[in-house]
C-alpha cells in the first residue's frame, strides 16, 4: 500500500550499514514526519549512539530493502498488517521485554493488540484511520461512505488510489469487512467500485489536501493524518468517521534479525516510548501517537483532535487492516486493474 | 591502434555490462519465476508470467498506451517542424532559441508536471482567470482527464523532437531550397516537396524518441490524470508496489520492451537506415 507516494521520489536510499570508529551507530529507517525536530539529536546526546536516520514512503519500498536479509538497517516501522508477514518470513528479532521498560506507557489499545498480543515483535508508534474529509461550507454532509456514492458531489468527490482503501471502502458500504478475501466479497466491492468511479474527479492519495484546501474538492477519502494537515491550513474541512466503519492501522517500530545491534536498538525503541519524548514528537508531526502517557501529557488542543483521536464509541465501528493472502491479492489487483481499466 | 581502441572502449562498455545489461537480465530471470507472496520472488519456474500478457486486459492497457503515446508524438511533430524549421533559419539567433527550447530542462520534470497541475486545477490560474474575466463561469474542467494527459506528454518530450529535426534542417543544402524557387515552387511547395522530405531522417529520429518515452510514462498520466485510467507505466509500477507482483511487472517490462524493439527493427529493415 503506498502511502504518501508523492514523496516516493525523494525517497533517501539506504547504504550498507557500518560502525565508524569507535562510536557505536544505530540504523533506523522511518516514515516521513514520525520524529521531532531533536528526538533523534537528545538521544544521540544522552547515550553517545551515533543515529543513522532515513525515512521510505511505503511499506512496499521499505520491505524491498530489508528483504534481503542484510540491508543495513536495525529498526524499521512497518504498518500493523506487515508485522506478520515480515515475522513469517524471518526478518523480525524477538523483543526482550524486560529491556523495554517503559512499554506499560501505551496505550490500553495497543497493550495486546491482534496482530501481535504478546507484543513479542513489535512496539506500536503512531496510528491512524481512513475516513471523509470534507468541506463543511457544503450542506448535507457527507456522515457515511454511501454519500460518496450519490451524484450531490458530482465531480467533486475524490478517493484514494490505493486498492486497498477504495475495494476496503465498498466492502464497507456492502456491510462486509474490510479485510474480506472472499471472491464474491472482492467482486461485489468491485461493482461498487465500478459504480462510483464516473462520479470521482480523480483517484488520488497526499496531493488531494492542496486541492480540498483549495476549495477544488468538496469530499475525499483519506488518512487521518493528511487530514489533520488539511484542516490546519483550512479550519472549514472537517474529517469524518463514516457510519458504516472504517479501515484503522498502527505503524509499528520492530528490530530486525540482521541487526548486531540488538541492544542499542531495544534502547532506542524505549526512549522513543519515553511518555515526553513520544509527546514532543507529536506536538510537532501532528500525528497519533500510540503512548497512552504521552498523550495525556498533551496540551487539550493537540490530544483532542477529533481527527487523530476518535472517541471509544467512534473506535469501535473501525477495522485493523489485516495481511492479504497471496491469492486474494493476485485477485484483487486484477480487479483494480480492470476498474482503471473501465 | 587496436589495443587503444579497446582501452577507449572499456569503460563505456563496462558501464552499459554493470548498469544496463546486468538489471536487465535479472529481470529476465525474474519473468520466469514464481512471484512471492510478499513481493520478491521464489522458485518454482513458470512461464505463467508471459502467458498473463495475452489477457485481453493487459493488451487493452497495452493499446491505450500505443494510441496515447501515438497521438502525443503526431502533436510533438506538428508543433516541432515549424519551430525546427523557425529556428534553424534565424541566423545569428539560433543559439539563444536552442537554449530556450532545452531550458526547461534545468528545472526536474516532476515539479514541471506539479506546475502543470497548478495550471490546470479548478482554482488554477487558467480556470481563474478565465472566471475572472467573465469568460465562463464554471470552472472548465481542465486536469484530471486525456486532454491534461496529452498536454503533460507534449510538453515534456516536444524538445526531444525538436533538437534532431533542427540538426537534420540545418544541414540542409541552401541550394536545395533556392533551386525549389527558382524552378517556380510558391513557399508552401518548397516545404511540403522540398524541406519536409529532406527532414524526413530528423523527424524519425525525433518522433521515436518521443513516441518511446511516451509509450512507458507514468508520472505524467498519474499525476495528470488523477488515476481514473491505466496505462502500461503505471501497471508496471503497481506490480512492483501494491500488487507485489514482481514476476509479472518484469515481464510486462521486458515485454513492453521487446515490442519496441521489433517495431524499431522493422521500421530499420523497411527504412533501410540506421534511426539516430
Amino acid at each position: 500500500m503506498t502511502r504518501r507516494r508523492t514523496l516516493f521520489f525523494l525517497g533517501l536510499s539506504g547504504l550498507a550499514g557500518c560502525t565508524r570508529g569507535n562510536t557505536p551507530r544505530l540504523n533506523v529507517f522511518n516514515w516521513s514526519n514520525y520524529v521531532g525536530d531533536d528526538t533523534l539529536a537528545r538521544f544521540e546526546a544522552r547515550t553517545g549512539i551515533k543515529v543513522r536516520y532515513a525515512i521510505y514512503e511505503s511499506n512496499e519500498e521499505m520491505l524491498a530493502r530489508v528483504m534481503t536479509g542484510n540491508s543495513g538497517w536495525d529498526v524499521v516501522f512497518p504498518s500493523n498488517y506487515f508485522i506478520e508477514p515480515m515475522r513469517e518470513m524471518g526478518l523480525l528479532a524477538r523483543l526482550d521485554r524486560a529491556r523495554l521498560t517503559n512499554l506499560a506507557n501505551l496505550d490500553a489499545l495497543f497493550q495486546r493488540p491482534a496482530w501481535d498480543p504478546a507484543l513479542a515483535w513489535c512496539v506500536p508508534y503512531m496510528w491512524g484511520s481512513s475516513g471523509i474529509l470534507y468541506d463543511t461550507r457544503l450542506a448535507d454532509a457527507p456522515r457515511a461512505w454511501a454519500d460518496l456514492w450519490t451524484p450531490r458531489f458530482q465531480g467533486r468527490v475524490t478517493m484514494l488510489d490505493d486498492p486497498a482503501e477504495v475495494f476496503g471502502a465498498a466492502l464497507k458500504k456492502l456491510g462486509l469487512s474490510l479485510n474480506s478475501t472472499g471472491e464474491a466479497e472482492l467482486r461485489r466491492a468491485q461493482g461498487e467500485a465500478m459504480k462510483q468511479k464516473p462520479l470521482l474527479r480523480a483517484y488520488l492519495n497526499a496531493e488531494v489536501r492542496d486541492q480540498i484546501v483549495a476549495g477544488d474538492i468538496a469530499a475525499c477519502q483519506l488518512w487521518a493524518t493528511t487530514a489533520q494537515q488539511a484542516i490546519d491550513a483550512a479550519p472549514h474541512l472537517q474529517y469524518a468517521y463514516p457510519r458504516e466503519g472504517f479501515a484503522l492501522y498502527a505503524d509499528c517500530a520492530v528490530v530486525l534479525r540482521e541487526s548486531r545491534r540488538a541492544g542499542l536498538a531495544h534502547e532506542f525503541l524505549n526512549y522513543l516510548l519515553e511518555p515526553e519524548v513520544a509527546a514532543g514528537i507529536v506536538r510537532v508531526s501532528r500525528t497519533a501517537t500510540a503512548n497512552g502517557v504521552a498523550r495525556r501529557m498533551l496540551p487539550a488542543e493537540v490530544s483532542g483532535l477529533r481527527a487523530l483521536y476518535p472517541d471509544a464509541e467512534t473506535l469501535e465501528r473501525g477495522e485493523w487492516f489485516q495481511a492479504l493472502p497471496a491469492a486474494a491479492q493476485l485477485l484483487r489487483d486484477r480487479l483494480w486493474t480492470e476498474l482503471k481499466s473501465a | 591502434m587496436k589495443r587503444l581502441r579497446l582501452i577507449f572502449l572499456t569503460p563505456a562498455a563496462a558501464l552499459l555490462a554493470g548498469l544496463f545489461v546486468a538489471p536487465l537480465a535479472i529481470l529476465a530471470v525474474y519473468t520466469v519465476l514464481t512471484r512471492g507472496a510478499y513481493g520478491g520472488v521464489s522458485a518454482p519456474f513458470t512461464v505463467e508470467n508471459w502467458m498473463r500478457l495475452a489477457d485481453p486486459l493487459y493488451l487493452a492497457i497495452v493499446w491505450r498506451s500505443f494510441v496515447v503515446a501515438g497521438v502525443s508524438t503526431a502533436i510533438c511533430v506538428v508543433l516541432g517542424f515549424p519551430l525546427a524549421l523557425f529556428i534553424a533559419r534565424s541566423g545569428a539567433r539560433k543559439n539563444l532559441y536552442l537554449a530556450l527550447v532545452m531550458l526547461p530542462f534545468w528545472t526536474s520534470f516532476l515539479v514541471r508536471t506539479y506546475a502543470w497541475m497548478f495550471l490546470l486545477r479548478d482554482t488554477g490560474l487558467i480556470n481563474t482567470m478565465l472566471l475572472a474575466m467573465g469568460v465562463i463561469s464554471e470552472p472548465l474542467p481542465l486536469l484530471y482527464n486525456w486532454g491534461a494527459v496529452i498536454v503533460g506528454l507534449v510538453y515534456g518530450y516536444l524538445p526531444f523532437l525538436v533538437l534532431p529535426l533542427f540538426a537534420t534542417l540545418e544541414r540542409m543544402d541552401p541550394a536545395l531550397v533556392e533551386a525549389s524557387a527558382d524552378l517556380g515552387a510558391g513557399p508552401w511547395q518548397t516545404v511540403w516537396r522540398v524541406i519536409l522530405p529532406l527532414s524526413a531522417p530528423g523527424l524519425r529520429a525525433g518522433a521515436i524518441l518521443v513516441f518511446i518515452p511516451c509509450l512507458g510514462a507514468y508520472l505524467t498520466p498519474d499525476l495528470l490524470g488523477g488515476g481514473k485510467t491505466i496505462l502500461i507505466g503505471t501497471l508496471i509500477q503497481n506490480q512492483f508496489t501494491s500488487a507485489r507482483d514482481w514476476p509479472f511487472g518484469s515481464a510486462v517490462a521486458l515485454g513492453l520492451m521487446g515490442l519496441v524493439m521489433v517495431l524499431l527493427w522493422l521500421h530499420a529493415r523497411r527504412g533501410g537506415e540506421p534511426l539516430v
